[in-house]
């Protein structure tokens, strides 16, 4: 017996020290501070030979051409005149360029503090022609807050890196701590997100030709202005010269400006605890004329007829509780309305064809709803599309862009019932 | 060659070649981690989950008995079903404390395991090697008393946080398991 009872022991005792091993590996955020000079920066503005989607923004539409920003470096310039096969036909580098507007054959776009105006008369190489200076004082890129320095001509920035970690932990849930959420949040509200626009409400006005942005947009045109929304401000620019743009006028407007929609003679203004409607009949100086307030979320916005539709929802970069989409009477602009309230599981852009309204549903795909009865919003489901990672999206009427997480889209919609693909621009891949 | 041996040794054998073995006990581990609520401070703690099983097999030697093991493993946050292979050989001929051998390995569900919201808990391998003291007359009920090393694989996946893309844990849990129990 001895033997075996000494075995025992042993055994007890080699394995008395076992420990769990439990790893948790994320990607996270990391942020480095850089310096960058603005006479340095002014002199980077250059047409490139055509590059792969790598960290795809917000996108325009304008006649054939598709204008894809690529967070922070520049702008893709896609010719899409053929939607199942679009072309690459260039790259304009633009350090710090987050938005795109067209008017005519100038496009204007952001390059950290300042607005630069490129004639792209010839899209597969892009000129600059003029730029208003020191016009935006700060802003966030995917989270990375800058901001301008001018006694000394610098932008303060914040790179922003995703990397891996892995740290032990102690084999439970490990719910978050509380004190996580809330403040931040909302400065990272404005990440790569596309804007969605469409047809029938796409901000469309006289005056030259425009191209169309959407609900996630910080850049609007509006006849003989270019509207532009930062963390708290609406700038506007008069552009009666489209080469020309001129630094024309600063209106506050509050806190967490995230998106504006011209639509008709308004501006909607999304922040992050509500919607701002504008007064724009007199362009050069809008007017507030209500403050649709609502939980603190991400909510871009657009308009059909007298009613807005806003999304709010909730996930890692947008504070808030809810994930709802919102239907506002705004026939009586000064006092819009709710009309109904619609449960969504993690909306992200819209895109209204009316009556058909396109909403990205994120990880849970795209889904599409017959708005005529806007009181019966959910009942009148047209199709849920769960396989794709969606985004935003864009309805050109016949054609439907969509960002997914590894790509973009288009889809022929002519059935809204059943999207059929006609291509796609994978991440990292160059056409 | 399993057939051939057990023939040759269907004489010794005792009349019933059904083998079940019950146990249950205690999986008893440590974790080392850094506290996330304290500064990243490290922090170890105790860790003691509840486990049972049940062997059923057959006899295909005097000395070993091949089957299978199911049981259920109440880890702290999980509940894990491991199903596996298993044999039990006697290490000693004589008397009515016999020392055993014990070893099943499989994989664990995680079948009746409830996750919390945005979490997915998804179980993993197991292996489980050990030894035991039988004590009770040959053919007749026996009482078992079972020490044995536990590695049980897991995989989480969660909810990234507010500054985060993806987030997953894996688990390996290395337990002292410790259990009573009764074999016929």
């Amino acid at each position: 017996m001895k033997p075996k009872l000494l075995l025992f022991v042993l055994i007890a005792a080699a394995c008395w020290s076992c420990n769990d091993q439990c790893k948790e590996t994320r990607v996270v955020r990391r942020f480095t501070t850089v310096t960058h000079s603005l006479m340095e920066l002014r002199t980077k503005v250059k047409a490139e030979s055509p590059r792969a989607l790598d960290q795809p923004g917000k996108m325009y539409v304008k006649g054939k051409y598709l204008f894809v920003n690529e967070i922070k470096k520049g702008i893709h310039i896609i010719d899409n005149s053929n939607p199942s096969s679009p072309k690459f036909v260039s790259f304009v580098t633009i350090p710090g360029n987050g938005d795109i507007a067209v008017r005519d054959n100038v496009l204007y776009a952001d390059s950290f503090s300042d607005l630069v105006a490129l004639d792209i008369s010839n899209p597969a190489s892009p000129k600059e022609i003029d730029r208003v200076k020191n016009v935006f004082k700060s802003g966030l890129f995917d989270g990375g807050s800058w901001n301008l320095n001018e006694s000394v001509g610098a932008i303060n920035d914040q790179n922003v890196e995703w990397v891996t970690e892995t740290v032990d932990v102690n084999c439970e849930e490990n719910l978050n701590p509380g004190w996580w959420g809330g403040g931040i949040m909302w400065m990272i509200a404005d990440r790569a997100s596309f804007s969605g626009a469409a047809k029938s409400a796409s901000p469309q006005s006289a005056g030259g030709s425009n191209g169309q942005a959407g609900s996630m947009a910080r850049f609007a045109l509006h006849q003989n202005f270019l509207y532009t929304v930062g963390q708290s401000t609406l700038h506007l620019f008069n552009i009666t010269t489209p080469s020309k743009p001129v630094d024309f006028a600063t209106v506050n407007v509050g806190w967490g400006i995230e998106t504006i929609f011209p639509y008709k003679n308004k501006l909607f203004i999304g922040s992050s605890t509500g919607m701002f409607i504008y007064d724009n009949t007199n362009p050069a100086e809008p007017k507030q004329l209500a403050n649709f307030q609502h939980g603190r979320a991400c909510d871009p916005v657009v308009v059909e007829g007298d009613i807005a539709y806003v999304t709010l929802r909730t996930g890692t970069a947008c504070a808030g509780t809810q994930n709802q989409l919102d239907l506002v009477d705004i026939s009586n602009p000064s006092s819009p309305q709710l009309i109904k309230s619609y449960q969504m599981e993690n909306p992200h852009g819209l895109s209204i064809d009316f009556p058909t309204l396109y909403l990205c549903e994120g990880e849970k795909g795209l889904k599409v709803f017959d708005v005529a009865d806007k009181f019966a919003v959910d009942k009148h489901q047209l199709a849920h599309f769960k396989d794709i990672d969606a985004y935003d999206v864009i309805s050109l009427g016949e054609t439907l862009l969509l960002i997914g997480k590894d790509g973009f889209y288009q889809y022929d919609a002519s059935n809204p019932r059943d999207l059929k693909l006609l291509s796609k621009i994978p991440v990292g891949k160059a056409i | 060659m399993l057939l051939i041996a057990t023939s040759a040794n269907a004489q010794k054998l005792p009349t019933s070649k059904y083998v079940n073995h019950t146990e249950f006990g205690g999986l008893f581990g440590r974790v080392k981690y850094s506290n996330s609520y304290n500064g990243n401070q490290e922090q170890v703690d105790n860790r003691l989950s509840m486990t049972i099983q049940t062997f059923n097999g057959m006899q295909v030697h005097r000395r070993l008995t091949v089957g299978a093991t199911v049981g259920v493993d109440w880890y702290k946050a999980a509940l894990l079903n491991p199903v596996a292979a298993g044999l039990r050989y006697d290490l000693t001929k004589r008397g009515n404390v016999k020392l055993f051998a014990t070893a099943d390995a499989g994989y664990a569900f995680a079948w009746f395991h409830d996750d919390a919201e945005g979490l997915d808990t998804k179980g993993g391998l197991m292996i489980n090697p050990g030894f035991g003291l039988k004590i009770g007359k040959p053919g007749a009920v026996a009482v078992t008393l079972g020490l044995s090393y536990k590695r049980q694989e897991a995989q989480v996946e969660k909810v990234p946080l507010w500054d985060q893309r993806e987030r997953s844990e894996d688990r390996v849990y290395n337990r002292l398991a410790l259990r009573l129990g009764f074999s016929f």
